[in-house]
């Protein structure tokens, strides 16, 4: 059954090897599709607009005014108690979520590679098998696997660290998909036999042919694989049990839910917003900066252009 | 003979060697795989055909787990639910994504680089802190929404009662959805080849005509791929629930979706092997229905 | 091709393997490996094992509770106590019966609510601490909490704070309808609702539908004992007794009339609502008085405290709302400096002194509730009156008696969907009840309990 999956899911353009248009057209700009988008994209920036305004307000103003107008300006106290509350673990947490994603980024990037480029271009027995599989484990609810992965770590002593975290992320069967179908578009296999026939080794045609046509597709699913770690919040909640290991999503929501009444409560929603719109800068930088490669690893045709 | 065989036999020991290679460079991945992904499913497996009870512990039961499941009102309750908002949001969700894939890629749009950075955005944000920001805006008397629509008279406005919690949560993952939708979109998009629509446009199709008659079927592929992301996506709808919960706790039940029950059953019921069963047949009914889009539009595509 | 098969043969060995180790040992059940009961200790071994260089792991969600452990630290150099907050309370239970289900990876010690000793107790995850001189503690503590933790088979933990019940009110709103002084009876918080609504058009309070810790208290101060259980297999589970019913029959006709707001509690709308004044008050417990003060800075001096209305005038009693004990965990290779740090922290006179001023817990011990540094404190923000004072009367106050099920999980999980449910959508607060009562004896009875 899921070997129709896969069949079915390599993307037409992808296979029918298309030609890239490399410039775009000069055409009229039409006024009333400018207006249109234009006026819908307040949607997508109204949240953010609201969480930058309220982390310029203390706890007090943020019940006392409105949500979308600013009030006394205190985020530079708010960026001060967010940075020394429980003596400035809130630094930690960014740089842990910054070691877990890149970690997990770059490991699953290479292992991806490997094995996407191996089933594309190499034959050997229980390739469809493997193929039909991974794309198979995409469909299973992660929480079906938390305890019993869970019981496994604490079977091995590695719950309570990162490998915990990183280790889990190194497989993504969605970045062995893409790479198996980028790697079949964007390597000519007739590029690869003259390469033998010069007598090049395998990992030679691997390492100086191949990885340099595959560059985009690996960028993708390396910033794929970041963004995943990077928003994880399911798995390092239930393996991580201190807080110097968190990542920054699971320290948040620990703040938030001190409000929650009882011995010892506090009310740290200032700290929460702020820490919030922290926790997103580093990856909306990374965004303006690498979104090039994202469309350009996923729209395969574009190697060839 | 020995000449004709030298070739031959190269030619085999490239081969061989061809293999070798594949195996060797899929082997690291197929390891972590198994110990990471196949072995915890074995065991959850095996989990499932235990019935945990708090008194007298684990018992074995067979599949009586799986025959619970089936019966089970709550789990076809929250089933129901995630069907819904796969019927409502996912065509939305989808439809909105391709609009702007198309509007910027028909290149008639003023500033559609900034414009595809904005509606991309909601995905850096992580979704624990997307469901914060909208919970906020939520506050059915003082959130942000409210606030508007108090100050143009309107009345309040409760998206967190049980009646409207489901659309609420819609709202939040076509928020988070529609750009990363979008870029697999356009990515497909600007692969097609200029010379399928050059014609068409020169015989004076206009480009809402050349979208809907040249542009869409040459993307289907990619479409198709996002609607099975989409389903699975939905099938496991969790996070947002689960977060939301805490501000709209009897419009969210334990067994709000699927996967949040599975969820409670472990945590909060300390029932594994039934929680591992609730798993299995929520994953089960997402392959099939995955294989079944997927038959039918293909048959649909071949019958064209 | 067959090198490749045999590599094939060599991974699937594997992690065959790895199923077969996994298939060879039963599921997991907590609580198996220390269930022996633990050994009476003398004054000798409690020394030794004081001084033996010991690492202890605590499990705690309230911040800065590290300071108290450095006092213990000081007396006891060999020991170090390692506070760790696993992401707060709403998770803590939750990892922690993860932990002993993995036998792996669970603290020494824990900060366990009242109601949830009982739901540890039946997987045999806390150790009995009489073995090891516990009950001797017992004339130090208050009397009803230390029911709270202990009963005619042992004690299970060390109380560490209570939330005896109260009412604290917006002085301002209450004048501006007419009001000067607090309901000193239901009938009267009847009387005074209508009059704010009628002046003010707010709500005298807000009972929320998310969290049945509050309504259980009211429970608990009409009389109500919904529960016994005897730490075994038998529990008995009447949340419809004629007391509940009362209790629940008096809010359904002030929600009805508009008296009383149903929205749920500790969320953005709920602050706003009680900073400016849309709740006139909060039938809270003793820890509220601080925490409000942090939340809603900006009513200081509004706000007074007064004990909860009673049901027959004259008459005196409260109920209960939170509160925790720190329990010793099932496992632990040091039961004995786990016993002693646990009752260091919650008796030592220096250690529930700062956990009272600097982290703001309600005591637990009769020497902190008499302590003048702690009573005669006096609140600007409820206009300087000594608030202290007013919740360490009312704690001598509260029923003696209030049992916990071992389900309590699944009790506070399934109120949101019954009784919760019909109270925030102003329904039939009966019927959702008998719903709440239905479910939880189902979920008991499958769990293999003998419910009567």
């Amino acid at each position: 059954m899921t070997v129709s999956v896969s069949d079915a899911l390599v993307p037409e353009a992808v296979a029918r090897s298309p030609r890239r248009r490399t410039v775009a057209r000069h055409r009229r700009p039409s006024t009333v599709l400018t207006v249109m988008v234009w006026v819908s994209l307040a949607y997508f920036l109204l949240p953010i607009v609201w969480l930058v305004i309220t982390s310029t307000k203390s706890n007090a103003d943020i019940f006392n005014s409105f949500g979308l107008w600013f009030s006394r300006f205190s985020l530079f106290d708010n960026l001060q108690q967010t940075f020394t509350q429980d003596h400035g673990v809130f630094g930690q947490w960014l740089l842990n979520t910054l070691m877990y994603s890149v970690g997990s980024a770059v490991g699953a990037a290479i292992f991806a590679t490997a094995a996407g480029f191996a089933l594309a271009k190499y034959r050997f027995v229980g390739r469809r098998l493997i193929f039909s599989v991974i794309l198979g484990a995409i469909m299973v609810p992660g929480t079906a696997l938390a305890i019993p992965t869970y019981l496994l770590f604490s079977a091995l002593g590695l719950t309570d660290t990162p490998l915990a975290i990183v280790l889990p992320s190194l497989i993504s069967p969605f970045g062995v998909y893409l790479m198996r179908v980028y790697a079949a578009e964007a390597v000519d296999d007739g590029l690869l036999e003259a390469a033998r026939i010069d007598g090049a080794g395998e990992f030679r045609i691997l390492y100086s042919i191949a990885l340099r046509l595959l560059a985009p597709g690996i960028v993708t699913v390396l910033l794929f694989t970041l963004v995943d770690t990077w928003n994880n919040y399911f798995l390092p909640l239930i393996m991580l049990n201190n807080p110097a290991l968190f990542p920054v999503t699971v320290g948040l929501t620990q703040w938030q839910s001190r409000a929650s009444g009882g011995g010892g409560a506090q009310v740290m929603f200032s700290s929460v917003i702020t820490g919030s719109l922290v926790s997103v800068l580093p990856l909306i930088v990374a965004f303006l900066f690498l979104q090039r490669y994202w469309q350009s690893g996923l729209g395969t045709g574009g190697v060839k252009g | 003979m020995s000449l004709a065989a030298r070739p031959v036999r190269r030619r085999a020991s490239i081969h061989r060697a061809q293999a070798r290679t594949g195996v060797l460079l899929v082997l690291p991945f197929v390891l972590l795989f198994a110990g990471l992904f196949i072995v915890p499913i074995c065991y959850a497996a095996y989990l499932s055909t235990f019935i945990d009870r708090l008194v007298g512990g684990a018992t074995f039961a067979g599949l009586a787990n799986y025959t619970r499941v089936v019966t089970d009102p709550h789990f076809w309750a929250g089933f129901g639910r995630v069907a819904l908002f796969l019927v409502v949001q996912v065509p939305i969700m989808l439809c909105v994504a391709l609009f702007f894939a198309l509007a910027i890629d028909s290149g008639r749009l003023r500033g559609g680089r900034v414009a595809r950075l904005i509606v991309f955005l909601p995905y850096a944000i992580p979704g624990v802190v997307a469901t914060l920001m909208w919970g906020y805006l939520y506050g059915p008397n003082y959130g942000l929404l409210s606030q508007i629509t108090q100050a143009l008279n309107l009345g309040s406005l409760n998206l967190l009662s049980s009646g409207n919690i489901l659309g609420a949560i819609m709202n939040i993952v076509c928020w988070e959805f529609i750009g990363y939708n979008m870029i697999i979109l356009y990515s497909a998009l600007r692969a097609v080849p200029a010379e399928l629509f050059d014609a068409a446009e020169m015989d004076g199709a206009g480009p809402i005509r050349v979208a809907v008659s040249i542009k869409i079927p040459a993307i289907r592929q990619a479409i198709l791929l996002t609607v099975i992301f989409s389903i699975i996506g939905s099938f496991q709808l969790f996070s947002e629930p689960s977060i939301l919960g805490v501000l709209a706790p009897n419009a969210i039940g334990n067994d709000f979706s699927p996967n949040l029950y599975a969820y409670n059953v472990a945590f909060v019921n300390q029932d594994l092997g039934y929680s591992a069963a609730i798993a299995f047949v929520l994953g089960l009914i997402i392959m099939v229905i995955s294989y079944v889009v997927q038959t039918l539009t293909n048959r649909k595509a071949g019958g064209e | 091709m067959r090198t490749a098969l045999r590599r094939w043969t060599a991974v699937g060995a594997l992690s065959g393997l790895a199923i077969a180790a996994l298939a060879g040992c039963t599921p997991p059940t907590p609580g198996q490996a220390g269930a022996k009961s633990a050994q009476p200790a003398s004054a000798s071994e409690m020394k030794k094992a004081l001084n033996t260089p010991t690492t202890l792991t605590f499990w705690a969600g309230v911040p800065g509770i590290e300071e108290e452990a450095k006092l213990f630290e000081q007396k006891y150099p060999k020991i170090t106590v390692n506070v760790v907050d696993p992401g707060g309370a709403s998770v803590l239970y939750q990892k922690l019966r993860t932990a002993l289900k993995a036998g792996k990876g669970a603290p020494d010690i824990a900060q366990i609510e009242y109601q949830f000793i009982p739901s540890f107790r039946v997987t045999n995850s806390l150790v009995n601490l009489a073995p090891y001189g516990a009950t001797s503690l017992k004339s130090k503590y208050v009397g009803w909490v230390w029911n709270q933790v202990a009963d005619s088979t042992g004690v299970y933990g060390i109380p560490q704070d209570a939330g005896p019940m109260g009412n604290l009110y917006r002085k301002d709103v209450f004048e501006k309808a007419g009001i000067t002084k607090a309901p000193a009876t239901w009938d009267e918080y009847a009387k005074d609702a209508a009059a704010i609504k009628a002046k003010t058009g707010n709500y005298i309070s807000d009972l929320p539908g998310s969290d049945p810790g509050q309504l259980i208290g009211l429970f608990w101060q009409r009389g109500a004992k919904p529960f016994t259980y005897d730490g075994k297999k038998n529990l008995t589970i009447k949340l419809d007794s004629p007391e509940a019913q009362a209790v629940v029959g008096y809010w359904q006709g002030l929600i009805q009339k508009g008296y009383v707001a149903t929205s749920p509690d500790f969320d953005n709308d709920w602050y706003k609502a009680l900073t400016n004044g849309t709740y006139a008050s909060w039938p809270t417990a003793a820890w509220a008085p601080l925490f409000l003060q942090s939340a809603v800075k900006s009513t200081s001096g509004d706000w007074r405290a007064a004990p909860l209305p009673q049901w027959t005038a004259g008459a005196n009693v409260a109920g209960n709302w939170g509160g925790s004990s720190d329990a010793v965990i099932t496992g632990t290779k040091h039961p004995l400096a786990a016993y002693a740090f646990a009752a260091f922290l919650n008796s030592d006179p220096a250690s529930t002194k700062l956990l009272a001023t600097k982290q703001f817990l309600f005591p637990t011990t009769t020497a902190t509730l008499s302590d003048p540094a702690f009573v005669g404190q006096k609140s600007a923000f409820y206009g300087g009156q000594q608030v202290n004072q007013q919740f360490s009367d009312i704690s001598k106050t509260v029923d003696e008696h209030f049992d916990w099920p071992p389900i309590t999980d699944y009790l506070f999980s399934s109120y949101t969907s019954t009784l919760g449910k019909a109270i925030a959508e102003k329904g039939d607060l009966k019927a959702g009840l008998s719903a709440w009562q239905k479910a939880v004896v189902a979920y008991a009875k499958q769990q293999g309990f003998t419910v009567s």
